[in-house]
């Protein structure tokens, strides 16, 4: 705590000296030019804007990005970021890229979101928080593309929040699925849990999800007809200690028994599956490149398997999952910083990303020149996926009724503490 | 009390009976000094006088003045489509806010201090100036702090350090745990707000959906438990160690130090991070045991379920707890040893000699002369592991950054088994912005540690035991 003290102590002072410095002269300038702007050219059309941006622009525009760590993004990145200079060779641009874990983009912004980066690149998940802390700027306008038109709709509606547009559409290949390996198990045996596990212990191997973790185990509530929704106060509602519910829970719960199922955390997984152990697991395009390597010709992808709840066999249900470009509020260029998100986010570079990354385009036009197993079985599985709206609330309760189920623990009074803890009031 | 009316009442009396330059003090604080000749010494005066008014009223007043609310305008941007140009609202926020008021108050208070420190000063020197004793000049004053004031020189840095670095940050925390803020409340963009005792009525209520109560309890016998056994276990292991390294029959005495101490050398995340990793659930041990066969003796004699197929090492309470202890003390001894090593080689041997004479053997003279004596000189230290281990985050946070509750009431207040308030604590900021209860919560870890160390401290160090062992 203290350290956090300290750090916010410093982050303060540096902030107010901003302040004192140049915050109420700056504050002014713009005032007066945006009055005399909508007087002079109130039919100006985009290109008018890009222009008069650059007409407006002095000195160097420093821009900063923030994406994820690895090596492949950074690469990937870095060109598009000259590119995008080079569009504008009267402006002298300094765009410094920043490596930072997409899980913990949100972290590392909120941390203090005036030193944040002016543009980053973060998953869908983190939309709310975000949003609700005022670290994202509303896409009021756009200047190279309408998202509206080149975007599935499904990813420009997830990259919005009470309405407003907050991010820009990128990626949308961050859900869940099933990995198998084709050489050893048939499309029969991976239609079911049930089939199989009943597959994995005859060959003595291992399946799984993550179970112990919210974010897997909704597509088990979700698929067996339960529900989870949030209100607008960021609570949750929540209906998992139904007849349904407990009926779901006691099917994952006889499911999770299997000797072959398993429920391991990344790590876990994927030192398990160069061991040869996991031949199917619900996983995503970030391990894309480790199972394909671990399964050789026998890597395969499709929807999730579906499980029986009072007999009849239900669809596991997924999160969908997007990555966003989102440009900080606190932004030192806002102009210039949504140029480069629009940039960053048009049809040729989100193809230049899926060839990089293999991470599915949200542009249609790139989409259609994508296919790989993965992105079909996200295609496959996108009918059952929901688009993550869940207050904070959701997560501590739902991993530790994961680790219930996981442990044979299911109750009627489990069900009904958890659901008490999901949705408890918000202040 | 009565300390504090003689404060007042001595500034009432040299207002009462100054003459004209200590009344003119009241106004000008330099006047004084200008009466006496004092020049330089009046100007300084007149100068802070003059910085810190100006402070107060210039950099200060607009956050005091906010203090009671934490700021009422919320940041409004307006973002204008043609220009590409943002406008933003004069908004307040509500951390700068509290901040600077602390600070201001604090500005205050001390100029408070000063002011009627002053006065006093000045209606000194017209007493020194009618019994006509010397009064000193500038060159003088300068002089004094190399002799009689040398203590002020050397103490205005580190006092001024305390100040930013302990007193206010610490303030700073105590005002957070009576305020809303939390992932709702996020300045800059969001104010927070003042809200009373609230934080702690929750921190001390349980029902189905505020189970704080319910986690602090727990987590709060854990961290104690934990605090005192993995000092003592730490603290014996390191004292038999060094004797036995230091017994007269050991041979390669530098070997064995420098084995153990090859431990410390490491950085303790790496190891614990790994250790972690190797003691998981689907860990190298895990598969070692299941491999020849300790698992399956573990089932057979009721340590596990029937049907578990691993052993849960860091993932089940009780094998946590225990667990975290064993590697604590392995990680834990070797720092004891060094400091015991020390204590051993300085065990005054005319004590030891003695009780060999009387006929003592080896181990009444370890139970009756070394560990009393070890004792005494480590007091103090022990009872600061104590509190170190409180706070001890590395060691718990590594070993079980994975660890999952079973229990939903634990879980509904984001806490496990395995937490100490510390890491509870940095689960609360860190991943759910809840600062308000993460305060509120260091609060009642800070009155237990200094409760601690002022109770032990004052019995340890208190009366005259150290006549004892003279």
């Amino acid at each position: 705590m203290k350290k956090k003290l300290v750090s916010a102590l410093l982050v303060s002072t540096m902030a107010v000296s901003a302040f004192v410095g140049c915050g109420a002269a700056a504050d002014d300038t713009a005032a007066t030019e945006t009055a005399d702007a909508t007087e002079e050219q109130a039919e100006a059309s985009t290109e008018d804007a890009i222009a008069n941006l650059i007409a407006a622009t002095e000195g160097t525009v420093n821009i900063d990005l923030w994406c994820s760590e690895t090596e492949e993004y950074q690469t990937v990145m870095k060109k598009l970021c000259d590119d995008f200079a080079a569009q504008y060779p009267d402006v002298d641009f300094n765009i410094t890229l920043g490596a930072v874990s997409e899980a913990d983009m949100k972290d590392r912004v909120l941390e203090d979101v005036e030193a944040a980066a002016d543009v980053f690149i973060f998953p869908d998940d983190q939309l709310e928080a975000l949003v609700k802390a005022g670290a994202l700027n509303e896409v009021a306008a756009q200047y190279t593309y309408d998202m509206n038109e080149t975007d599935t709709p499904a990813t420009v509606e997830a990259a919005q929040y009470d309405g407003k547009q907050y991010g820009y559409p990128f990626t949308a290949s961050n859900g869940y699925f099933l990995y198998y390996d084709k050489n050893q198990l048939s499309d029969e045996d991976v239609a079911s849990w049930e089939a199989l596990t009943a597959k994995a212990e005859e060959l003595g191997k291992e399946v799984g999800c993550e179970t112990a973790n919210g974010w897997y185990l909704y597509g088990f509530f979700k698929g067996a007809g339960c529900s989870l929704t949030e209100n607008e106060d960021q609570s949750n509602n929540c209906d998992w200690n139904n007849e349904t519910g407990l009926a779901a829970a006691e099917s994952l719960q006889s499911i999770a028994s299997s000797k072959a199922y398993k429920s391991y955390g990344n790590d876990d997984l994927l030192a398990n599956l160069n061991d040869g152990k996991v031949v199917a697991y619900v996983s995503g395009t970030w391990n894309v490149n480790a199972f394909s390597e671990a399964y050789g010709d026998g890597y395969a992808a499709t929807k999730l398997p579906t499980f029986k709840v009072n007999g009849e066999d239900k669809q596991m249900a997924s999160y969908s999952g997007y990555k966003f470009v989102g440009v900080n509020a606190y932004a030192e260029n806002t102009g210039w910083s949504m140029l480069l998100a629009e940039y960053l986010t048009n049809a040729t570079s989100q193809e230049a990303v899926y060839e990089a990354t293999g991470e599915g385009p949200s542009n249609t036009e790139a989409l259609a020149k994508a296919s790989s197993p993965a992105l079909d079985a996200l295609a496959a599985q996108s009918e059952f996926a929901e688009l993550q709206r869940v207050g904070g609330n959701y997560w501590s309760p739902a991993e530790s009724l994961g680790k219930n189920i996981l442990d044979g623990k299911v109750s009627q009074q489990v069900l009904d503490d958890a659901v008490a803890g999901i949705t408890q009031p918000v202040e | 009390m009565k300390k504090i009316a003689n404060y007042f009442k001595d500034f009432g009396y040299a207002v009462a009976h100054g003459d004209i330059w200590v009344k003119l003090s009241l106004l000008i604080m330099g006047a004084g000094y200008f009466g006496r000749k004092q020049i330089a010494r009046g100007i300084l005066m007149t100068l802070l006088q003059v910085g810190v008014i100006s402070s107060i009223f210039g950099v200060f007043m607009p956050y005091l003045s906010k203090l009671n609310t934490l700021g009422t305008v919320q940041r409004e941007e307006v973002f204008d489509i043609l220009t590409m140009k943002k406008t933003v609202n004069d908004y307040d926020n509500s951390l700068l806010i509290l901040l600077f008021g602390i600070i201001g108050v604090l500005v205050i208070v001390a100029f408070i201090a000063l002011y009627i420190g002053n006065i006093k000063a000045v209606y000194r020197i017209q007493k020194m100036k009618e019994d006509g004793e010397h009064i000193n000049s500038f060159l003088d004053d300068i002089a004094s702090f190399k002799n009689e004031r040398f203590h002020i020189t050397l103490l205005t840095l580190p006092s001024i350090g305390v100040i930013l670095i302990n007193v206010i940050p610490i303030l700073f925390m105590i005002c957070i745990a009576f305020t809303n803020y939390d992932e709702n409340h996020q300045p800059p963009t969001y104010l927070f707000t003042w809200i009373g005792i609230k934080n702690f009525v929750n921190l001390f209520t349980t029902s189905q959906t505020i189970t704080f109560g319910y986690a602090f309890v727990r987590v709060l016998a854990w961290t104690l438990i934990w605090a005192v056994v993995a000092t003592a276990t730490t603290f014996l292991g390191g004292i038999l160690l060094a004797q036995f390294i230091n017994h007269e029959d050991t041979h390669f005495k530098g070997m064995w130090r420098s084995l153990f101490v090859i431990t410390i050398g490491i950085p303790q995340f790496v190891t614990l991070l790994l250790i972690s990793k190797m003691f998981g659930d689907s860990g190298i041990v895990n598969t070692f045991c299941s491999n020849v066969g300790i698992t399956e003796f573990f089932r057979n004699i009721g340590l596990l379920n029937p049907g578990d197929s691993f052993i849960p090492f860091l993932s089940k309470p009780g094998w946590v707890h225990v667990n975290i202890i064993l590697v604590n003390i392995w990680i834990g001894i070797p720092y004891q040893m060094l400091v015991a090593t020390g204590i051993l080689m300085n065990i005054p041997s005319d004590q030891i000699e003695s009780a060999k004479i009387d006929g003592a053997n080896k181990f009444q003279i370890f139970w009756k002369i070394t560990m009393p004596y070890v004792l005494f000189i480590t007091g103090p230290s022990l009872i600061q592991s104590v509190i170190q281990n409180i706070n001890n985050f590395n060691v718990i946070y590594l070993l079980t950054y994975n660890y999952k509750t079973t229990n939903m009431a634990m879980a509904n207040s984001h806490a496990n088994e395995a937490d100490l308030l510390i890491t509870w604590l940095f689960r609360l900021t860190n991943e759910y912005s809840n600062f308000k209860m993460a305060s509120a919560i260091g609060i009642v870890t800070f009155i237990i540690c200094s409760a601690l160390s002022l109770l032990t401290f004052s019995r340890m160090i208190g009366g005259d035991k150290e006549g004892v062992y003279r």
